[in-house]
């Protein structure tokens, strides 16, 4: 998991008084993974974008409940998961999850291809997203969640609303699947 | 290289985040969020004590809490009138709510003021269709604490008018106005309209009968 700020708990305090600038200052670090995570479970931008604001103010409603001190990433993350999996259902379609690998040479604005990536060459990676998005979304979620995102195991358990363990097993599994299909 | 590094080192084309409202505060929502900070105080001056219960959901509406709990704790079987406190004239209560709704009576029945530490109220019990029906009225948030069986009991959407409302029927829910003990209620209809929440309670009271009667409250 990355490094809380320091001033977590306090913003939390804040927020929770009804200071909205804190909540604003509290969330704003953690907007853009929580519209990733939401994109992985919606296959779809405008659902993640729903999902997201949604959640962010279920988050501001629910603040009451959350427990200052604690780290603010994986309890927002339910709460927008748990937004994206409802709208999923409640769309009734199946969309391909878009993903797409950045193209070489391409930079994403946050980071240079790392030495393992350029050693991948344009077609394995779009083999290996191709391998991901045939899987069922149980093993495809968790996968995209731990490696793509890179969530800890805590942030994953509480995207995907099961127990750690269940985290390790399902993500175990998954790669097995995985790599029968690209091997 | 392994696969989870693989995994690890894609780097994807993820869609752009936009740019989400973070000023909630200043942002008019169909449920306006200031209340939830409200709600959550009146939840915490009621608080259940755990030994009546886990507590499995909470839905909020306007000034109200609505907690699901598996056990319902103790409460007394009174009629409608009983606990609303004083009568207060007309221009007291509409000191009190805003937009203060009467049903259109001649000559209008009391109206009731019950103080609480975080909230009070306004309420008027009237006939309707030949039965008695309670309204009562709750300035921007304030509220009360109802807690709902989670066995039965069914909380629906039910807007009234475009605002947004709930229905509550099935087995009898207990329900905690400021200042009063427990009570035993029926059929419930919540609504937030013009910085209030609304709460309409008949025991013979459908869905569409209730939404009927809140719209022809409103429209005065």
């Amino acid at each position: 998991m990355e490094g809380r700020p320091q001033n977590e708990r306090e913003l939390a305090l804040r927020a929770q008084r009804g200071d909205a600038r804190a909540y604003e200052e509290l969330v704003r670090p953690h907007q853009e993974i929580a519209f990733r995570v939401a994109y992985v479970i919606t296959r779809n931008a405008a659902d993640a974008e729903d999902a997201t604001q949604d959640g962010l103010v279920k988050a501001w409603r629910a603040l009451g409940r959350f427990r200052a001190g604690e780290p603010m990433r994986p309890w927002l993350l339910q709460i927008v998961a748990n937004e994206a999996r409802n709208r999923r259902r409640s769309a009734h379609r199946r969309e391909h999850l878009a993903l797409r690998a950045l193209s070489a040479g391409t930079s994403s604005g946050e980071a240079a291809p790392s030495p393992e990536e350029a050693t991948l060459s344009a077609d394995e990676r779009a083999r290996l997203l191709a391998a991901l998005e045939q899987l069922p979304d149980d093993a495809r979620e968790v996968l995209a969640c731990r490696y793509l995102l890179q969530l800890s195991e805590e942030e994953t358990a509480a995207a995907l609303d099961v127990a750690r363990g269940t985290v390790k097993s399902r993500s175990a599994r998954a790669l097995e699947r995985l790599r029968e299909t690209v091997e | 290289m392994n696969l989870e590094t693989e995994l690890r080192a894609l780097q994807i084309d993820w869609p752009q985040t936009p740019q989400f409202e973070l000023a909630l505060a200043r942002r008019r929502r169909r449920w306006p969020l200031a209340v939830a900070i409200v709600a959550a105080a009146v939840a915490a001056a009621f608080a259940v004590p755990e030994s009546r219960g886990a507590i499995l959901r909470f839905f909020h509406l306007g000034g109200v809490t609505i907690q699901v709990v598996d056990t319902l704790p103790k409460a007394d079987e009174r009629p409608l009138t009983s606990g609303l406190g004083p009568v207060i004239s007309t221009a007291s209560a509409k000191r009190a709510i805003h937009r203060l709704l009467l049903p259109p009576l001649d000559p209008p029945p009391p109206l009731h003021y019950t103080p609480g530490n975080v909230a009070s109220a306004v309420s008027v019990v009237f006939e309707h269709a030949g039965h008695p029906v309670l309204l009562s009225e709750f300035p921007f948030g304030g509220g009360y604490l109802k807690k709902l069986a989670s066995d039965g009991s069914r909380i629906e959407p039910a807007p009234v008018g475009g605002a947004p409302g709930l229905w509550i029927s099935g087995p009898r829910h207990v329900t905690f106005f400021p200042g009063q003990s427990p009570r035993l209620a029926g059929n419930v209809l919540l609504w937030e309209a013009g910085g209030a929440t609304y709460r309409l309670e008949g025991p013979n009271l459908t869905k569409d009968a209730a939404i009927s009667l809140a719209q022809s409250l409103l429209r005065g």
